[in-house]
């Protein structure tokens, strides 16, 4: 089971079969296909659809496998689009501006969660009360960057906007090579596929199961001699940095970032998007993320003011009728009419 | 203090309380390496505080605690792990959302590797003797109480420990099962595994005990071999009941 394919194929996560991986890939086909078969601004709409999954697959991550869940992961989110739009923005005409703006960013991002996280789990918070703090985490930092309108809240060249928001975000680049449009479409895509496949190979390796276990009961993994409090903080560490990555992508996707995208209702999306996929599988947060995205992005540029509230219904039938989430409850299902099609007819 | 290797527990002037109550006062507890010792005592005479306080799950409020030759006083749970302790519950708790193979799969990251010859033997040995296959993927919450007992012993011998700590293994057991489960614990014993067992059950007690340590109300009440406890006046009236 060590290798890249034994990895990929385990039993962590929903879609083991032949069939299942024909799907995958026609799905991923069309995916790269949709660009050359609709507008710019429908496949605009599509990255920002993707750019979230980093952030939901995090939190299926920590919450999901790990059982440890954050209301606050959109902190690391923002702190990754601020950081990227202060270096990105001060190298402004430097080509290795928006590299260093990813790097800064991403650091930045692992750094907080990194002491935010040691002091959680090294003080053996209850589990019951991490969700407040990262919720406070996050809370405070909206109510920080709100503060910061006027000239005096700039870092070099770049102002912090306030409520406004920090505006003029450069696009990502690669040496001369600007990513907008189509190419940022793939780039998205590209990000999306590798942290699908790089944390299913983490979630099928003894690492994985070692969190899993950790879900399971705590007590009992640390009396089979794992430090659990180590292993709670990485998976911590790494699910903030996809967040961050999402961040990232979303102020070069818009090229702005405001203080609402940490505040209390996009705190709350990416446990809604985990819930109603289905806590216990990545490719269930991957679609349900992108799914209501969708939906969201839909009904908000209809003028539709209820989007929200839609979307928070979606939550509580959820939690109420599908508590294992409706991706799963559909694949399960799926997967027993596949298996009963399959098996000989009784005589 | 440099702790004789022979000695697999020592226990100084150990006390816990909680609260009002007395769960561990002045125990001086110590077992030789290789012994299989029995701890028996009336409900809420601190056996599996005692237990608890081996393991790290409980922190004395004062004493110190020796474990195969190291001051665990201390340590965090995981870290006498490591050092070759195992530990099962009273109340089972193996994976039960996992199936029998991750259940047994998931101990072997943190196996202690130098006990790897010996510790592999008495694993193959329980596996086989309670018919427990590790590539099974049933899930444990599926299995049978005696069945989940049996796993959650497999899970501790796949760390390769030189000392287990059993609490109650045979609670619930119909007496075959127990039958058995005596019969594996002696065969792991005698291959120089030190074992520790909290149970209620006399006939187990005798079948495989070389000593018995009787705690009441958080203190060592009498301790020596199955017979002299047997025979002990003061025993027979607080906890065999019988005058």
């Amino acid at each position: 089971m060590s290798t890249v394919a034994g990895l990929i194929s385990g039993g962590a996560d929903i879609g083991r079969t032949r069939l299942f991986w024909i799907g995958f890939a026609v799905i991923v086909l069309l995916f790269l296909l949709y660009p050359t078969q609709t507008s710019a601004f429908r496949v605009s709409n599509a990255s920002f659809y993707l750019l979230n999954v980093p952030l939901g697959l995090g939190m299926a991550l920590l919450w999901g496998y790990c059982g440890v869940l954050s209301f606050g992961h959109v902190a690391y989110f923002g702190i990754a689009g601020y950081i990227y739009g202060i270096i990105a923005g001060n190298m402004s005409g430097n080509s290795f501006g928006p590299l260093a703006g990813v790097a800064g960013g991403l650091l930045a991002t692992g750094f907080v969660a990194g002491v935010f996280g040691y002091f959680v789990f090294y003080a053996r918070v209850q589990k019951w009360i991490i969700p407040i703090l990262t919720l406070v985490l996050t809370l405070l930092l909206e109510t920080f960057l709100g503060q910061t309108a006027g000239y005096q809240w700039r870092v070099g060249s770049v102002l912090l906007g306030g409520y406004n928001g920090m505006t003029g975000i450069p696009w990502f680049q690669l040496g001369g090579f600007v990513f907008e449009g189509y190419s940022f479409y793939y780039l998205v895509l590209a990000v999306v596929l590798a942290c699908y496949f790089g944390l299913r190979m983490l979630v099928n390796s003894s690492f994985g199961h070692v969190i899993v276990a950790i879900r399971e009961d705590e007590l009992r993994t640390e009396l089979l001699g794992y430090d659990i409090r180590a292993r709670q903080w990485v998976v911590f560490v790494l699910s903030a940095v996809l967040a961050g990555l999402s961040g990232l992508l979303y102020v070069q996707w818009g090229n702005y970032i405001t203080p609402s995208q940490v505040g209390l209702l996009q705190a709350a999306l990416p446990v809604i998007w985990t819930a109603v996929g289905g806590t216990t599988s990545l490719l269930a947060v991957v679609i349900s993320t992108f799914a209501l995205n969708w939906v969201t992005f839909t009904l908000s540029s209809q003028g539709n003011q209820y989007a929200m509230v839609i979307i928070g219904a979606l939550l509580v039938v959820t939690m109420l009728f599908f508590p294992r989430g409706i991706v799963v409850m559909l694949a399960e299902r799926l997967g027993r009419l596949m298996t009963r099609r399959a098996a000989p007819s009784q005589p | 203090m440099v702790m004789d290797p022979a000695v697999a527990i020592e226990t100084q002037s150990l006390n816990k309380r909680f609260g009002g109550v007395v769960a561990a006062e002045n125990v001086n507890f110590k077992v030789l390496s290789g012994e299989f010792r029995c701890m028996i005592g009336p409900n809420g005479a601190g056996k599996s505080t005692l237990f608890a306080m081996l393991c790290g799950i409980e922190s004395a409020d004062n004493g110190q605690i020796f474990v195969l030759g190291h001051d665990v006083t201390r340590m965090q749970a995981f870290e006498r792990v490591k050092l070759g302790v195992g530990l099962t519950f009273q109340t089972n708790r193996a994976f039960h959302g996992l199936s029998v193979h991750e259940n047994l799969t998931i101990p072997q990251a943190a196996a202690k590797l130098e006990n790897k010859e010996a510790g592999q033997a008495r694993l193959e040995f329980a596996l086989d003797a309670f018919e427990l296959d590790p590539n099974d993927e049933t899930k444990a919450a599926e299995l049978f109480h005696n069945q989940l007992q049996w796993l959650e012993i497999a899970m501790v011998l796949t760390g390769y420990p030189s000392l287990i700590l059993l609490d109650e293994p045979t609670a619930g057991m119909a007496s075959e099962e127990t039958l058995k489960t005596a019969m594996v614990l002696k065969h792991l014993n005698s291959t120089g595994l030190t074992t520790v067992v909290v149970e209620h059950d006399m006939a187990f007690v005798k079948d495989v005990a070389q000593t018995v340590t009787v705690l009441h109300q958080g203190q060592i009440f009498a301790e020596g071999s199955v017979a002299d406890i047997t025979a002990h006046d003061d025993v027979r009236r607080v906890y065999l009941g019988r005058a």
